[in-house]
């Protein structure tokens, strides 16, 4: 249901001093990294030329980089990126723009493990391989520990940006499917039948419902057939839902038959002390159908 | 709570429960996720294969950090529901199960635990 959305959305509200106080990162890491960022800006377009010849050796290269205008615009990108990491002015608009750069990788499609890879490259690059031994070792190892503490940071906000994006994908999706779910046929003159397959929750009862009295509206039918079979547990509130449904139906004159009670859901429903009133069911279809056909007054002969 | 419904159905159909135990134990646990979801938000289900003297079973846990039920005896009582609903989800569970053990503190949460034997 939406608790799993909710809990995905736990750390997006977090600010720059959280964020900071949570990757244990202060005043002196940040002084530290501008102090770094002397020896590395001037290097970076160097950094960023190494970096594509190794992602050009990458199998996802080809895939996204198809049009040489891209490589030329995303370089630019990366080269302002990092300039802003050393700039180390860590504030909301700095982790709105990492945030964006989660947002941007996870729409083109590209994973997680690609991601992780590239920022890892950079870390390498930066930490050692651009590295050119000016700082004595402690103040060196002292300022490798700022770096990975802050590019962690980034690459936190882009990882929960990704994610946050593939969950209202998959919500979006879940949403399309429910809504895709409650197709009601004209079965016959006057017989509707809506089948129901999965799990039935308060909102999916209710689109049901919607679906079944507009539809008993426009077609001015008698008798709708809800099939069951496919429901996957009827417990007291999904009957306490196929009871006001079928209220309603009859509200509007259409008489509600729910079929597909199978004898272990037929027990169960016993077993809760539901009392089902003068809820019509049928254990199958074809018996719901014969029963809609007696009602009315349709009489099926064979020759 | 799809998840925790149809785990408990395959784990019931795994230790050699009928159709209709695995319906009623899957219906037990979907009773108790709504539970969850609607009075406490989040909690957490677990399900476990139990053995006894009197023979082997499945367990199910159903915990959360919500609100707890404030009159336990009313709420076993059938057709008692703070939450406009039919009121029989409780007492419905304990009559599906052959044990059932609630434990409810208001503020600290509901655990509730439910067994069925083979």
């Amino acid at each position: 249901m939406d608790s799993a959305t909710n809990r995905t959305n736990m750390c997006s509200g977090l600010g720059a001093d959280e964020l900071m106080t949570l990757y244990r990162i202060d005043e002196g890491d940040l002084q530290r990294i501008r102090e770094y960022g002397k020896i590395m800006a001037p290097k970076l377009g160097e950094m960023i030329e190494e970096f594509y010849i190794w992602l050009r050796q990458q199998p996802e290269y080809a895939r996204f980089f198809s049009d040489p205008d891209k490589e030329a615009s995303v370089r630019k990108l990366q080269h302002i990126f990092w300039r802003h990491f050393f700039e180390a002015e860590v504030d909301d608009e700095y982790i709105r723009s990492r945030r964006s750069v989660g947002e941007a990788h996870a729409r083109i499609g590209l994973s997680l493990q690609s991601y992780f890879a590239a920022v890892n490259h950079f870390l390498v690059m930066i930490n050692d391989t651009y590295y050119d031994g000016s700082q004595g070792g402690p103040q060196h190892g002292a300022t490798v520990s700022s770096v990975s503490k802050l590019v962690h940071l980034d690459t936190s906000l882009a990882v929960e940006t990704f994610s946050a994006l593939i969950n209202r994908q998959l919500s979006e999706q879940s949403r399309a499917m429910m809504e895709m779910s409650t197709p009601v046929t004209a079965l016959w003159n006057d017989i509707l039948m809506l089948p129901v397959v999965g799990i039935i929750d308060s909102r999916r009862a209710q689109d049901v419902m919607t679906a079944m009295l507009s539809r008993i509206a426009e077609t001015r039918s008698t008798v709708i057939i809800l099939d069951i079979s496919g429901v996957a547990v009827v417990d007291t509130a999904v009957a306490n839902h196929l009871i006001k449904i079928t209220k309603a139906t009859s509200l509007m004159g259409c008489e509600c038959i729910i079929s597909g009670v199978s004898p272990a859901i037929a027990q169960t429903i016993v077993e809760l002390g539901i009392d089902v009133g003068n809820v019509k069911t049928t254990a199958t279809l074809q018996d719901a159908l014969t029963q809609a056909f007696r009602q009315t007054g349709i009489v099926l002969s064979s020759q | 709570m799809a998840v925790a419904i149809m785990r408990a159905r395959q784990q019931c159909q795994e230790a050699g429960f009928d159709v209709s135990t695995s319906c009623r134990v899957a219906t037990a646990v979907s009773e108790l996720a709504r539970n969850i979801v609607k009075y406490a938000g989040q909690g957490e289900i677990i399900l476990l294969r139990v053995s006894a003297p009197r023979g082997a079973g499945i367990e199910i846990r159903a915990q959360d950090q919500g609100p707890g039920i404030t009159d336990i005896e009313k709420a076993m009582e059938d057709r008692y529901s703070t939450g406009r609903t039919l009121g029989l989800g409780l007492p419905g569970v304990r009559r599906l199960m052959d044990d059932f053990d609630i434990k409810t503190e208001p503020g600290a949460g509901t655990r509730v635990t439910i067994r069925k034997w083979l």
